[in-house]
C-alpha cells in the first residue's frame, strides 16, 4: 500500500490496472504498520475544497496555549496566489501537506492535552467527512484517531477539539524519542463517503532547547 | 429495534454518548461550550458551522456538536441528529422579543423522529444580564410542562460566570446514563 505511487510508474507502459483511480478506504489505512512512504492521493483528490486554517494545542492543566498555526484569512491568500503565477514559480505540489514540529522535552510530560482543527469547506456539502490519523515511532504504533466528523455544511467554518489524556509512554521509549528527533511521525488520513481525498504528514522533535 | 439494540451495546462499551447543542443564534452555545472547558470567551464570533468537543468527563466519553444557530443554518441541523443521546437547548433569557421563535424551533425538534430518544436540557442562560428573564418565565413562556414525550429539565444558568453549566451537565449525562447504560 505504501509503495503504491511507485507500483503505477514502475507499470506505466502495461494496459491494465487504474491504479491510479483505486480509492483508498478507512480499513486500509487502519491496517497501516508505519508511516507511508509516499502520499496515498493526489492534492487534487480533495474536490471538495476543504481547507485547514488552524491548528492548536493547549494544556489542560495550566490553559497554555502551546502551539498554534493559523493560516492567513482568504484575502492574502489571494494576493500571494497572484504574485506566484507572476513570478511563475514553480510551486511543490506537496506543499501545505507536511508540517515538522519542534518541541522540548517537556512535551512528553504533559497529562491533558486539547488539539483543535478548524477547517473550512466548499461550495459542495460533504458526506460522512472521518479523519483517522496514526502516530508512529519508527514502526510502533504510538496513538490512532478515528473520528467521524459527519457531515459539513457548504460554505461552513467548523472546528473540532479533541481533548484527551497523552497517551503514557515507559521512560525509555521517551528518552529514545527525545534522542531521535524527526523518528516520531503522523500521517493523517480524511475520508468522505470512504474515500480517500486528503493525506497530510508531520514528523516531531522533541530535544528542543538541549544542546546537541 | 434490533439495530438500535446493537448501536447502545457498542455505545456502552466504550461509554460514549453524543450531545448537541442547539439554540437560535447568539444564545450563547459557543460560550457555554469552551467555559465548560475552560477555554478563553472573549473572543467567540458566530458559529458558522459546527464546533465538536470530544472530552471525558465522569467516566464517559462526550461528544458535543455545537452548530450554528442562525437562520440560514437551521435547516441544516436535521444533517446532525442521528444518534443524538442528549439535546442542551440553549435560550437567550433576556432576548424576550425572540422566545416566542425559540418555542417554535424547540417543538420543531421535540417533534423529530431521530430525536424522540434524546434527553432534554433547557438552559436557561444570561442569567448575568440584568432583566434576563428567570427560570420560571422562561418554562410558561416554552410552555415546558406540555412535554411527555422526553426526559426533559430547565436550568437557569450563566456562560459567563459559568453559574450552573456544570449541574446542568451532570444531570444530563446522569439521566442518559440511566436510560441507556443499564439495559443489561
Amino acid at each position: 500500500m505504501s509503495v503504491l505511487r511507485e507500483k503505477v510508474d514502475s507499470i506505466s507502459n502495461k494496459p491494465l490496472p487504474h491504479l491510479e483511480s483505486r480509492v483508498i478506504t478507512p480499513e486500509e489505512v487502519l491496517k497501516l504498520t508505519k508511516i507511508t512512504d509516499t502520499y496515498l492521493c493526489d492534492p487534487d483528490a480533495n474536490i471538495y475544497d476543504i481547507d485547514f486554517t488552524r491548528f492548536k494545542l493547549r494544556d489542560l492543566e495550566s490553559g497554555a496555549i502551546l502551539f498554534e498555526i493559523a493560516k492567513p484569512l482568504p484575502d492574502n491568500i489571494e494576493d500571494n496566489v497572484d504574485k506566484n503565477t507572476e513570478n511563475e514559480e514553480i510551486v511543490d505540489p506537496n506543499a501545505g501537506r507536511f508540517v515538522r514540529y519542534q518541541f522540548t522535552p517537556q512535551f512528553l510530560k504533559l497529562e491533558t492535552v486539547g488539539a483543535t482543527v478548524e477547517f473550512t469547506v466548499g461550495s459542495k456539502p460533504v458526506n460522512n467527512f472521518r479523519m483517522i490519523e496514526r502516530h508512529f515511532f519508527r514502526d510502533k504504533l504510538l496513538k490512532t484517531f478515528d473520528f467521524e466528523f459527519g457531515f459539513c455544511i457548504p460554505y461552513s467554518r467548523n472546528t473540532c477539539e479533541h481533548i484527551y489524556e497523552f497517551p503514557s509512554l515507559p521512560p525509555e521509549l521517551v528518552q529514545e524519542m527525545i534522542n531521535n528527533p524527526f523518528e516520531t511521525r503522523s500521517d493523517s488520513f480524511y475520508f468522505v463517503d470512504n474515500c480517500l481525498i486528503m493525506h497530510n504528514k508531520a514528523d516531531y522533535a522533541y530535544n528542543g532547547g538541549m544542546s546537541t | 429495534m434490533g439495530f438500535l439494540t446493537v448501536l447502545k451495546k457498542m455505545k456502552q462499551k466504550e461509554k460514549e454518548m453524543r450531545i448537541l447543542l442547539l439554540g437560535l443564534d447568539n444564545a450563547g452555545k459557543t460560550t457555554i461550550l469552551k467555559r465548560f472547558n475552560g477555554e478563553p470567551i472573549n473572543t467567540i464570533s458566530p458559529t458558522l458551522g459546527f464546533n465538536i468537543k470530544t472530552l471525558e468527563h465522569k467516566g464517559f466519553k462526550l461528544n458535543v456538536w455545537d452548530v450554528g444557530g442562525q437562520k440560514s443554518l437551521r435547516s441544516y441541523w436535521r444533517n446532525y441528529f442521528e444518534c443524538t443521546d442528549g439535546l442542551i437547548w440553549v435560550v437567550d433569557s433576556a432576548d424576550k422579543r425572540r422566545l416566542e421563535d425559540c418555542k417554535a424551533e424547540l417543538n420543531l425538534l421535540l417533534q423529530e423522529e431521530r430525536l424522540s430518544g434524546a434527553t432534554l436540557l433547557v438552559f436557561a442562560n444570561k442569567q448575568d444580564l440584568p432583566g434576563a428573564l428567570d427560570l420560571d418565565g422562561i418554562k410558561n413562556i416554552l410552555e415546558l410542562d406540555k412535554i411527555k414525550t422526553h426526559h426533559w429539565k430547565i436550568i437557569s444558568c450563566s456562560a459567563v460566570t459559568g453559574e450552573n453549566l456544570l449541574t446542568g451537565i451532570d444531570w444530563l449525562i446522569s439521566d442518559i446514563a440511566a436510560r441507556i447504560f443499564t439495559l443489561e
